[in-house]
Formats: structure tokens, C-alpha cells, sequence
């Protein structure tokens, strides 16, 4: 069970690194789906853990990806630190009381959804603030956010089955 | 199993948060060129806005230090205004009477202690013997008198409020010359009563009341305060209500006044006592 979440999760890295160099459709939309993966990462993982898978996962897509080094570390790392707390918020304190993992199954489409939603804001709120760092008008940057929030949210809601170990049992 | 430590772990947690972040920003900044600029004219908007604070709490901390050197810097320049009227007198001598340098020595000091709230009020100033300072001196501000100074210790005084109901100051009410005994009201840190007033001697509410300098413990036209409304006593004096210009409440610095010539004063009064024996 856990090296297939483990190669799962790989397997979704490199995802997101073809999404990253391959498809660009426009400069408005962004593509990501590394906000969910750490979301449905186990909840035996710890902050500190999840912060440093965070970190090397952000690192990989740097290095691997056309981009800045260092970018999607910098808006990823703050996704794993805020999850626990997140999690707490929108699904209580269960999952991490019990040692449940989160997915759509358990916990429901809509709560899945905006769990989703939010953990993709956060990185994409840093993530399009350090790109354009400061060179673009404020609209250009709200637009941005909403089509690669909307576009990243699809993507992630179709994978994040995936890496759910109840749904997949 | 080992029992969690939560607030250890948050710390902990926020530590490595940190450093991860300052990781990948320093990786962002060495690998281009926009982002190194726009995070450097973030951390220097950061680093102007921490040091304009960090100033103005400085500046703030050192105002009292700040406000020890005006007053000793406002008592210097008062000594030259003194000096050059004395010399303008010393020049003109039908010209106004000179009435600074009349044998006054002045010590700028600071209130370190003083009570209001009660019928015998006192000061504690932080200038003592070892700075000049002898018993009976005056004690004043730019806006009146304050009190006498009753005993000496080596770095501070003690010193008798105006606002002491056992407090008399030879008081001149400006319009009239009429001079009488000024002491507080015993109601407000800003009211007292000029008594012992003929009648004879015309009045009128708002006449500045100056020291008299009949005392010799301060010289004369210390500004005092303003005079109100009067009423007879007995029906041979008035006794006129006195709004002081300066707020007792509200008082940090003052000047000690010493008369270097009250020896010769109490002398010449004592010889004239024992030629009437």
C-alpha cells in the first residue's frame, strides 16, 4: 500500500512536469495539481514531513520543468505548513485524530472540492505574485488566478482519486 | 510511547518553515534576474520601513534625555539674556530697572518626585547641595512659582509646593501696585488667593499678578497668574481669586533660585533690630 502511494505520487510529479512544459495554452492559465497531492498525502505525515516532501517535490518540478528555480518550492512549502491547520478547519479533527486519509468517498465531493480550491489558491497567490514579480498590473494577475485556479481545480478533482488509499482499496 | 509536545513542534515546525521559504527564495533570486530585483526592492521597502520604526522608538526612548539638555540649554540662554541686560543697565542706567542679575544664582533641575493630591504638598528636585543648592531657595518655571526649597541632602532637595496650604509669596497685582500675601486655593492644582488687599487700591478682573520681590527668596515680576473676581473681607481688604499660569498637575522642569545676597539682607536687618534694643 505504501509504495503504491509512493508511486503514485512520483508518477504524479512527472505529471505535472509534462504540464509544465508541454502545456501552456495560455498566459493566463497555469496548471497545477502539486497543491492536491499534498493534500491527500497520508495523515501519519506530519507537518515537518510534509513540508520537506513539499519542498523536494517543488525542487524536482523546478529542476526537471521549464521555470525559476526555487518557485514552486517557494509556493509549495507554505501549502504543506498550513495544511494540517486547513485540514482541522474543513474536515475537523478527525482525520488526523484517526489516522484517516482524506477522499471524495469519505468525506464528500463538496468538501473534497473546496479543499482543493483552497490549497491551490495558496500556492497559486504566491506562485503568480513571484513570477511576475511585480511587472504585471494587478488585473492581469487576479485573471490569471481565477483561470489557473478554475483550470487547476478540474485537473486535480479528475487525479485526486488517485492518491486516495480508501478509494482505491 | 513519548508524550507530544505541541508548542515545541510548532516552533519547530515554523523554524524549518522558515528556512525552507528562505531556501527557495535565495534559489529563486541567484536564478533570475526580475525576480532578484523585485525581491530586493521588497526586502529594501522591509528593511526602510523596520529602520524608520526602529528610529522613531529611539527617538521616542531618548526624549527625556532630549529634554534634560533644552532645559539646562534654556537656563544658559536665560543667563546670557541676563547678561546683556545687565549690561544694557550698566550703559543706560535711567533705563528700566534691572531686575536680572540681582544677586540670583539659577540651578536647572528636574522634578523626580512630587505630591498634589493632598493640603501639604511637596517636591523632590534631582539637584542637591553638591550642585549649589541651599535651603530657602526658590523653585520656579517659566510660568510662575513653584515652591521653597525646605531641606538639602547631597543629590536631591526637598522642596515645600506652592500648593501648601502653609505657603505665603509676596504677590503685586500689575495694574495697581498693591502688594499682598498669594497662596493656593486649596481646591485646584491651578487656583489661588490674593489677600490682604486695601480696598483703596483700584481693581479690575484680569490684572496680571507678578511677584512682588519683597521676599528674599525670589526676585520680582515672575509672572504669576491672572486675577479673578474679588470679594471684601471684614470690610477693609479684598481678597482676590487668582488663576495661576502654571498648572502644578503638569510639571517636570524648574529652576532653583538661590539670593547669593540674603546674608547681607538678614545682616542689615539684624543690626537694625539690635539698634532698637
Amino acid at each position: 500500500m505504501k509504495n503504491t502511494f509512493v508511486f503514485t505520487y512520483v508518477l504524479m510529479t512527472v505529471a505535472q512536469m509534462i504540464l509544465s512544459n508541454y502545456c501552456h495554452f495560455s498566459p493566463y492559465v497555469m496548471l497545477t495539481i502539486l497543491p492536491a497531492m499534498i493534500l491527500c498525502l497520508p495523515t501519519k505525515v506530519n507537518t515537518l514531513e510534509a513540508m520537506l516532501i513539499a519542498f523536494a517535490t517543488g525542487l524536482a518540478v523546478d529542476w526537471l520543468a521549464e521555470g525559476t528555480l526555487g518557485i514552486n518550492a517557494l509556493s509549495l512549502v507554505p501549502v504543506a505548513f498550513f495544511r494540517r491547520y486547513l485540514i482541522d478547519a474543513i474536515f475537523g479533527v478527525e482525520p488526523f485524530e484517526q489516522k484517516e486519509n482524506l477522499s471524495i468517498k469519505k468525506y464528500g465531493f463538496a468538501r473534497m472540492s473546496f479543499a482543493i480550491i483552497l490549497f491551490t489558491a495558496i500556492f497559486l497567490v504566491i506562485y503568480i505574485a513571484a513570477d511576475c514579480a511585480g511587472t504585471r498590473p494587478l488585473w492581469f494577475m487576479g485573471a490569471m488566478l481565477g483561470f489557473s485556479l478554475l483550470a487547476s481545480y478540474m485537473v486535480s478533482i479528475l487525479l485526486v482519486n488517485l492518491l486516495s488509499y480508501d478509494d482505491r482499496r | 510511547m513519548p508524550k507530544e509536545r505541541p508548542l515545541v513542534s510548532k516552533i519547530f515546525s515554523l523554524a524549518v518553515f522558515i528556512l525552507l521559504e528562505i531556501a527557495s527564495l535565495l534559489m529563486l533570486s541567484n536564478n533570475s534576474e526580475l525576480q532578484k530585483l523585485w525581491l530586493a526592492r521588497i526586502s529594501h521597502g522591509f528593511m526602510a520601513k523596520t529602520w524608520g520604526t526602529t528610529q522613531a522608538i529611539g527617538n521616542y526612548f531618548s526624549l527625556k534625555g532630549q529634554n534634560d539638555e533644552l532645559a539646562l540649554e534654556n537656563e544658559r540662554l536665560r543667563a546670557v539674556v541676563r547678561g546683556y541686560e545687565q549690561a544694557s543697565h550698566d550703559a543706560d542706567p535711567s533705563s528700566r530697572p534691572f531686575d536680572g542679575d540681582n544677586g540670583f544664582h539659577y540651578i536647572p533641575a528636574t522634578i523626580v518626585k512630587s505630591a498634589t493630591n493632598t493640603q501639604h504638598n511637596y517636591l523632590i528636585l534631582d539637584k542637591g547641595s553638591d550642585d549649589g543648592v541651599v535651603e530657602n531657595s526658590g523653585v520656579i518655571s517659566p510660568k510662575g512659582v513653584i515652591g521653597i526649597v525646605d531641606a538639602v541632602s547631597k543629590h536631591y532637595s526637598f522642596a515645600i509646593s506652592f500648593l501648601n496650604k502653609e505657603v505665603n509669596i509676596s504677590a503685586r497685582l500689575d495694574t495697581s501696585g498693591a502688594v499682598g500675601p498669594l497662596a493656593w486655593d486649596g481646591k485646584s492644582t491651578s487656583g489661588a488667593v490674593l489677600k490682604e488687599i486695601p480696598l483703596q487700591f483700584k481693581y479690575s478682573p484680569g490684572d496680571t499678578v507678578y511677584t512682588s520681590g519683597y521676599s528674599a527668596i525670589f526676585p520680582p515680576d515672575i509672572p504669576l497668574g491672572i486675577a479673578g473676581e474679588a470679594k471684601v473681607i471684614n470690610g477693609a481688604t479684598n481678597e482676590i481669586s487668582v488663576s495661576l499660569f502654571q498648572d502644578h498637575s503638569a510639571l517636570k522642569y524648574v529652576t532653583i533660585i538661590e539670593n547669593t545676597r540674603i546674608a547681607e539682607i538678614e545682616e542689615i536687618e539684624n543690626r537694625k533690630k539690635e539698634d532698637k534694643k
